[in-house]
């Protein structure tokens, strides 16, 4: 018994050791960060694989005069993994957005926002996706958000859930209007992107885009249910027909990016209800 | 920020403790009946697979090759996402069947290695000395069976127990889920994720420990 136990502990350490001399080896070129390659962690799109993604960023960051970044994106499914990857060192930075970025910062002092010529000049924006045949529901939503965006309660719900809350104020709750005997709206989301998307410590989801769900519940007359569903489990939820509306898909405004990163056969997009810029997080320690 | 403000922010603020123990009864709740049902259903599977009906036998074998071959967490997609799609059962109760099913899978092989360790000597001499077969599976065989398959049996329902984790897919918001929730909400996924594991741990252990004294128990 003693023998074995022995064993096991030399077994145990010659791996470790072994395990952290590579990793030592591995870290070292972040270490003599060069900007010739970028690892980059990103939330999974929908219609693109990692390499794809690379060179597209590749090529916007050429056409706009940042000559020799190779973009190595790393595609992860929650924010979460995707912050642990760069607290592990398997990516040296995180492409996200400013108002994700900033709510970041503020809870985690490790973390920094940092500059990057081409990244900051992508500018994504966020829509609601259907089932392709829900024609009638995308209009409806359509319509919603343009008599939103007409009367300035969408600048309004901006400012409450994404500015304020940024500049250090409590997440708000959100009530979703209930209308009795009104048809209901499945809508899935990922409560994994703070300050738009997230579960509040008492189970019950928060944040710009429940916000928004609430007013597109009041305007329409309907009833809005939230079901928080796994990133990997979005489309086979939407096509089980468990979910009526996918929050949200990203399309890149302008026409540096291809518009369908985000967006595979078998959707339908509503107009961009929220857009914002891309930053960049590293870890303090990396710079 | 002071590791204790830390520690507070995440696992007690605004009652997310109460947050995490209904996550945690969830997962207590979906492992437990799945482990009763899986069991029963595990012996049923175990006494087709060695039972004298062919096609019974034939049917056992298939679902637990097929079921012990695959992964959990795509049977539970395919039965919420397909199968009961259109039913509207609840997915608590789909998790559930599907646990269940996997269990029984694995306490099936696990009866039919632990009956295959006994001694066949045992029962032919029992009747012979004019037990009923009934006497001889209680009285001989099913003492043995349990003491051969105890150990194996618990370290099936600590697995059960990890198994559940992946619960999330089919919008169930269980420990695991919870977790990752506050995760997300407070930007500091480390710490919270080793919290998470203290928690499976200590459940685990909780399994371990009820063992234990069952053991203790039968000796004294």
């Amino acid at each position: 018994m003693k023998k074995l136990l022995a064993t096991l502990c030399a077994v145990v350490l010659l791996m470790t050791g072994c395990g952290g001399e590579q990793q030592a080896n591995k870290d070292k070129p972040n270490d003599n960060f060069s900007s010739a390659e970028l690892q980059l962690g990103m939330v999974t799109r929908l219609n693109t694989n990692e390499k794809n993604m690379g060179s597209v960023l590749d090529q916007f960051a050429e056409k706009i005069g940042v000559k020799d970044t190779k973009h190595l994106p790393k595609f992860y499914d929650s924010f979460n993994a995707m912050q642990m990857g760069l607290e592990s060192g398997q990516i040296e930075a995180i492409s996200t957005y400013n108002s994700v970025a900033n709510y970041v910062v503020a809870n985690n002092d490790k973390m920094e926002i940092v500059p990057n010529e081409a990244l900051n000049k992508i500018t994504d924006s966020f829509c609601f996706a259907v089932r392709k045949d829900e024609t009638q529901l995308r209009d409806d939503l359509n319509k919603v958000i343009d008599e939103m965006k007409a009367d300035g309660s969408l600048d309004k719900l901006i400012n409450d859930y994404v500015t304020n809350v940024n500049k250090g104020q409590a997440l708000p709750k959100v009530d979703i209007p209930k209308t009795e005997g009104a048809q209901t709206i499945k809508v899935g989301v990922t409560g994994d992107l703070p300050p738009l998307d997230l579960i509040l410590s008492d189970n019950t989801p928060a944040g710009f885009n429940t916000a928004m769900l609430a007013e597109i519940a009041k305007r329409l007359g309907r009833n809005v249910e939230i079901v928080q569903i796994e990133g990997g489990a979005r489309a086979a939820a939407l096509n089980s027909k468990l979910i009526d509306v996918v929050f949200w898909v990203i399309v890149p405004l302008g026409n540096d990016l291809p518009i369908d990163l985000d967006k595979p056969e078998g959707l339908e997009l509503s107009k961009p209800y929220f857009k914002d810029d891309v930053a960049v997080i590293k870890l303090k320690a990396n710079k | 920020m002071e590791f204790a403000d830390l520690l507070y922010k995440i696992f007690l603020k605004d009652g997310g403790w109460l947050t995490i123990l209904n996550g945690l009864w969830v997962t207590v709740q979906i492992s437990a009946l799945s482990l009763l049902l899986g069991t029963v259903l595990g012996s049923l599977l175990c006494f087709f697979r060695l039972g004298k009906i062919k096609p019974l036998k034939i049917v056992a074998q298939v679902y637990i090759s097929i079921i012990r071959g695959s992964p959990v967490l795509m049977l539970l997609m395919l039965l919420f996402y397909g199968v009961f799609a259109r039913q509207g059962l609840s997915p608590i109760l789909v998790a559930v069947i599907t646990f269940s099913m996997h269990t029984a899978a694995h306490v099936a092989e696990l009866l039919r290695s632990a009956l295959m360790a006994l001694d066949k000597g045992q029962v032919e001499a029992a009747r012979t000395l004019g037990f009923s077969k009934w006497q001889a599976f209680k009285l001989v065989t099913f003492p043995q069976l349990v003491r051969i398959a105890k150990p194996v049996y618990q370290s099936t329902v600590v697995n059960l127990i990890q198994w559940t984790s992946v619960v999330g897919y089919v919008t169930i918001t269980d420990l695991t889920r919870v977790i990752n929730n506050i995760a997300s909400r407070t930007m500091q996924p480390m710490i919270t994720i080793i919290g998470g594991m203290i928690i499976y741990l200590a459940l685990s252990y909780l399994v371990y420990g009820i063992f234990h004294w069952t053991d203790r128990r039968r000796t004294q």
